[in-house]
């Protein structure tokens, strides 16, 4: 599982980079460079097989009957882009370790940098589209770390929300199309899926799927109109936009379209919607980049022109344009990396980005602005560099499209107007930059940077040159294997030389650098026209309103509903019950008494019963008196039990005991901080109507009651009482089914409970109230602390409550007990000790050390499930046996004894956690007299 | 003779325990209810538990240890609770036939001296 | 014998255990519904130990143990509460 192995090693990298930080800032670095380059080791050995045109596919079933596996896949394509991610992300992370400052935490950059480089490899090697869309959606959570990772900044924080929710919306619509297309093919495995090209092309849901795939595409590539949100996370560290917003994860968008090119493309609808998107984007961008006067603005402005490029490209969907399309990405990668690295290093010497400001930069640093040159010329498109031959391709495809179309001009007119900026902008930062006068107003003089910060950016130049000026040596195998892997097919001949003859292409090219080179010239009117019209069209504008009504809509439907009153909610809820209930049964047929034989009532449970309805009552008439109301619903507490006890169900009055005393105890701690009383406030009728509706509801429960218990129905009770003891290993079904039958569920429950307990300490922690110094009635309370009796006595309790604790747990597999219930009684026997003792006393002796005790529950339960996945069975699994003890003589042992002891340590640790808590609150509400005495 | 024990055993177990709520409920002030609840229920399932520990024994399982466990239980935390609610009442100053007991505060200060309510 | 003794023994415990109700609702002061609440408990016990004896089976002795402890130790938190408020000092 190599491949598997490439994508995970980055996150456990992430992981190892953040604890590494520890020790020295430099270490993360260090860990991160060494993870880059294990993962390229680890991919290496596969490229040899890769580049002779073979795919390998891994695979390791994970859910079988869903069709859900985990596959990856090693093409050509795959392959370039895993080279793409891992070689500049090492130079990225080389160059990051000189562009952070003190300041900012290593540690957290890298274990970023590495999740989002472990989620893009996932996205490249998939061979399985939920788990690319898995991945996808992995890049824009890193990507929002990253992009916030100044977290100070207001600008960063919402750019870094922006790209999520654009990127976001885009994925969930990329999931529909996703979910389309798996249908449409039968499976949801690349390789069936880019083998039945023309049975999805024909298929009539097409059109939606493609439409919801290319919205995922467009977003995640920032192409029109979902750009806007690239410019805005240039509020990134430089490392993170060279390596992000340019290199890859906006990549992602094109590597989707390159990968499902055979599946989708050669349909008008393909052509016509990416060549449009990608047209205008293309025009848009370049337009946009020459009047930006951030240097990171124009770089980000002609990231979005170039992809849309690349997008118009894939769009024309013939073979030689796919071929294009692949190459450009390469170049493209390749230059802008460089040159946002070169925009960083002028940044964090200058103090600013601003180029009306930074001017003559030639002088201060001659190296640094030698290579932005050749990397800016390779943007522009001029011979002898990377992207002249990428463009020429481009300018080659796009004739070639405009003969067959009948306005087919209006395309090379847009394509040249393209180039033309792109030669005006690159200009515009060479010279603009790098000379054009003197530095205005800069925060610090600028020198040449540290020079291992510049080897990155001089690694990527040579190869712009490389490429450029050798093509078919350098590029060809690699191009060629990933175009192969594009179109699923043999590759159209082409060929990479800088001379075709006198062409079209060439004198489009001719015409861009002469008309750049122009525009250039005269472009101070130019800018002053652009800053009047600025901030005229936003699209930013727009996503705001959209936001704001968004927020509004919400706002004012909630404020409908929930008023802020409990009672009010009630109500509501209470009464949809009640009108769903009576609406489902009276349109039935079915009379309300079935046929079952009643039962005769024996005097003790009718008295029960009748002293219940008393009770219950009388909680209602003194509820205002909210202490006597307590000591009603407690004595309710207790019949309920004693039914449960009736109807033969021990573990559920042992369960239903214990609570209610913890129920008391934290309504009592609770009610020390409340008023006594509660102040008459509703009116007669408002009293009348709340009445009627709690009748309706309990008449109506009755009813339902009445209607299931009289009618004989089959239940799944039969199945686990016959298999308790051959399969479970225990006599107590109920117990039996907790802990093993539906173990998972009650594994989860524990890990809520554990939440909870820790939730409501991180809460109290520190929470200090006053209470009040007299009772209701204006006593002072009583000098008595702890009375003499009451605390000896108590103590004498703890050991026969622990051992009666033990016992319910220890027998609780096959008779009632459990670990519920003895965890439960724990927390009461200590609780008491608190009670009569005092917190002082107890904490003396045991000390509230709970977090451990819950850590451990957690991972006692969670061991006997992981156990079972030793011996080769699902997870949790359980198994018993009969064991011959000396003294004890037989003894049956349970698997499930061990979770029940896991489910016992949670139970305790988090009751205890919150009653002690609960009870620390009251800080200094009594002021001790001089007579007393903290016992 | 051992099931006319038992009877006799459950017959004044029950019959303590109903004369022990009986004056809960009928006699007139709370400290004198206090005595019913606390003396004669307690020996009322004292009684009961006693009959449960022969009956359980002599079926032939083993001598039965549960009910000492109950029966432990209830004479330690008897008179606790009879304590505190004596001390509550006290507090309180709840309405009493018999004069109320000089209170024993040491060194209270600004308190009023008890009184008959 | 026993077959006459144990329905007059449930009936006279069930007595005593609707007088506690009776105590509970009416009484007028919040220690005598304690009393009444904390006297309903042992009188459970009671019922669950004539179960126990009628049905001749020792599963409900837990039930006993744990309304004991469960029981007392309620009163003993209401009692604190009445006394002094605050019950975990």
């Amino acid at each position: 599982m190599s491949l598997g192995l490439v994508v995970l090693i980055p996150y456990l990298g992430a992981v190892l980079a953040a604890w590494v930080a520890r020790f020295g800032r430099l270490h993360s670095a260090w860990v991160a460079a060494l993870v880059a380059g294990l993962a390229l080791a680890w991919l290496l050995p596969h490229a040899p097989t890769t580049f002779a045109g073979a795919t390998v596919v891994q695979r390791l079933a994970w859910l079988p009957a869903v069709g859900l596996d985990l596959a990856f896949r090693l093409d050509g394509l795959a392959l370039l882009f895993a080279l793409l991610i891992l070689g500049i992300g090492l130079l990225i992370i080389l160059y990051a370790r000189y562009y952070l400052s003190e300041r900012d935490s290593m540690g957290r950059f890298y274990a970023y940098l590495l999740l989002f480089m472990g989620a893009m490899l996932g996205i490249v090697l998939s061979e399985n589209l939920i788990q690319l869309f898995l991945f996808w959606e992995l890049t824009s959570l890193a990507s929002f770390l990253l992009i916030s990772y100044w977290q100070g900044r207001e600008e960063a924080r919402n750019g870094a929300r922006m790209a999520l929710a654009v990127t976001g919306a885009g994925g969930l619509a990329m999931l529909g199309g996703f979910l389309l297309l798996g249908e449409i093919a039968g499976s949801y495995e690349l390789s069936v899926i880019l083998a039945s090209g023309d049975a999805i092309r024909a298929h009539p849901l097409y059109v939606p799927m493609l439409v919801l795939v290319l919205l995922g595409a467009l977003t995640k590539s920032a192409q029109f109109p979902f750009h806007f949100w690239l410019p805005h996370a240039m509020a990134a560290p430089t490392p993170v936009s060279a390596y992000l917003h340019s290199a890859t994860m906006v990549k992602a968008g094109v590597f989707l379209l390159a990968r499902l090119f055979p599946a989708l493309s050669g349909t008008p609808e393909w052509a016509w919607l990416l060549i449009l998107a990608g047209g205008f984007t293309l025009l848009l961008g370049a337009f946009f980049a020459l009047f930006k006067h951030d240097l990171k603005g124009l770089l980000a402005y002609s990231t979005i022109s170039h992809l849309g490029l690349i997008t118009l490209l894939f769009g024309m969907g013939t073979g030689l344009a796919a071929v294009a399309g692949v190459f450009h990405i390469i170049n493209h990668a390749i230059f802008k990396a460089g040159l946002f690295m070169a925009a960083g290093i002028i940044d964090h010497e200058c103090g600013t980005r601003d180029m009306r400001r930074i001017n003559g930069l030639w002088k201060y640093m001659p190296h640094t602005a030698t290579l932005a040159m050749v990397a800016a010329a390779s943007m522009a498109g001029v011979p002898l560099f990377n992207g002249f031959l990428s463009k020429e391709m481009f300018f080659a495809e796009s004739v070639h499209l405009s003969a067959g179309l009948t306005h087919g001009w209006l395309l090379l007119v847009a394509v040249v107007l393209a180039g033309v900026f792109a030669v005006a902008y690159s200009l515009r930062f060479i010279h603009d930059v790098f000379f054009n006068g003197e530095p205005v107003d800069l925060p610090r003089t600028p020198h040449e940077p540290p020079r291992w910060m510049k080897v990155p950016v001089e690694v990527l130049v040579a190869l712009c040159l490389l490429v450029g000026i050798l093509p078919a040596v350098t590029v060809e195998p690699v191009l060629a294997m990933a175009a192969a892997s594009v179109l699923q097919g043999p590759v159209p001949p082409h060929d990479l030389a800088l001379w075709h003859g006198f062409n079209p292409a060439l004198l489009m090219s001719i015409l861009a650098l002469a008309g750049g080179l122009l525009l250039y010239a005269a472009r101070k009117p130019l800018f002053v026209l652009a800053d009047r019209w600025q901030g005229r069209l936003d699209a930013r504008a727009l996503y705001q309103r959209l936001l704001q009504g968004l927020f509004a809509l919400a706002g004012g439907v909630t404020r409908a509903l929930d008023i802020g009153s409990l009672q009010r909610l009630i109500a509501l809820f209470v009464a949809s019950a009640v009108l769903l209930g009576a609406a489902g049964f009276l349109g039935g047929e079915a009379p309300l008494t079935g046929g079952r034989a009643l039962l005769p009532v024996d005097g003790v449970s009718l008295l029960a019963t009748l002293g219940l309805l008393a009770a219950s009552l009388g909680a209602v008439a003194l509820h205002r008196r909210r202490l006597a109301a307590l000591i009603l619903t407690g004595a309710v507490g207790l019949v309920v039990s004693l039914v449960f006890i009736k109807f033969s169900a021990p573990d559920l009055a042992l369960t239903q005991l214990s609570v209610e005393v913890v129920t008391v105890v934290l309504l009592l701690l609770a009610l020390y901080f409340l008023p006594q009383r509660t102040p008459a406030e509703s009116g007669l009728a408002r009293r009348g109507r709340d009445a009627l509706l709690a009748l309706a509801a309990g008449g109506g429960a009755a009813a339902l009651a009445w209607a299931v218990l009289t009618r004989p129905y089959e239940s799944i009770a039969p199945y686990f009482l016959a298999q308790s003891v051959p399969e479970g290993g225990g006599r107590n079904v109920v117990n039996v089914i907790l802990v093993d039958f539906r173990g998972f569920d009650t594994l989860g429950e524990i890990t809520v409970l554990a939440l909870a307990g820790l939730g409501i300490y991180a809460m109290l922690e520190r929470l200090q109230l006053p209470g009040p110094d007299r009772d209701a009635e204006g006593r002072p309370w009583d000098w008595d602390t702890h009375p003499a009796i009451m605390a000896s006595l108590t103590r004498l309790l703890l050991p026969l409550a622990l051992l009666t604790s033990v016992f319910i747990l220890l027998r609780g597999h096959n008779l009632p007990g459990g670990g519920f219930i003895a965890g439960l009684v724990t927390a009461v026997a200590l609780i008491m000790q608190y009670l009569a003792n005092g917190a002082a006393w107890t904490h003396a002796r045991l000390p509230p050390n709970l977090h451990p005790v819950i850590g451990w529950g957690l991972a006692v339960a969670t061991g006997t499930g992981l156990a079972s996945w030793a011996y080769d069975h699902p997870f949790l699994t359980s198994t018993f046996g009969h064991f011959d003890w000396p003294l004890v003589g037989e003894f049956e042992l349970a698997s499930a004894m061990v979770f029940d002891l896991g489910v016992y340590l949670v139970v305790v640790g988090s009751t205890l956690l919150i009653l002690i808590y609960l009870g620390l609150m009251h800080g200094a509400s009594h002021v001790l007299r001089p007579d007393e005495e903290a016992r | 003779m051992l099931d006319n024990l038992l009877a006799f055993l459950i017959l004044a177990g029950a019959a303590f325990t109903f004369i022990g709520s009986l004056g809960l409920a009928r006699l007139r002030d709370f400290y004198t209810r206090l005595h019913g609840p606390t003396k004669a229920t307690t020996l009322g399932v004292g009684s009961l538990l006693v009959a449960s520990a022969i009956h359980f024994s002599t079926r032939g399982e083993g001598i039965s240890l549960h009910e000492v466990l109950v029966t432990l239980f209830l004479f330690i935390t008897a008179p606790v609770s009879a304590h505190l609610l004596a001390k509550a009442a006290l507090h309180l100053r709840l309405a009493s036939l018999a004069p109320a007991p000089e209170e024993e505060a040491p060194a209270r200060q600004g308190d009023a001296s008890p009184e008959e309510r | 014998m026993l077959s006459v003794v144990i329905p007059i023994a449930f009936t006279l415990v069930a007595l005593a255990v609707a007088l506690n109700f009776w105590r509970l609702l009416v009484g007028p002061s919040l220690p005598d519904r304690i009393l009444a609440l904390d006297t309903l408990y042992v009188n459970t016990i009671a019922l669950l130990v004539l179960l126990g004896i009628h049905l001749g089976s020792a599963l409900y002795f837990e039930a006993a143990l744990l309304i004991a402890l469960m029981g007392f130790v309620g009163t003993v938190a209401l009692c604190k509460y009445l006394l002094r408020g605050d019950i975990i000092e």
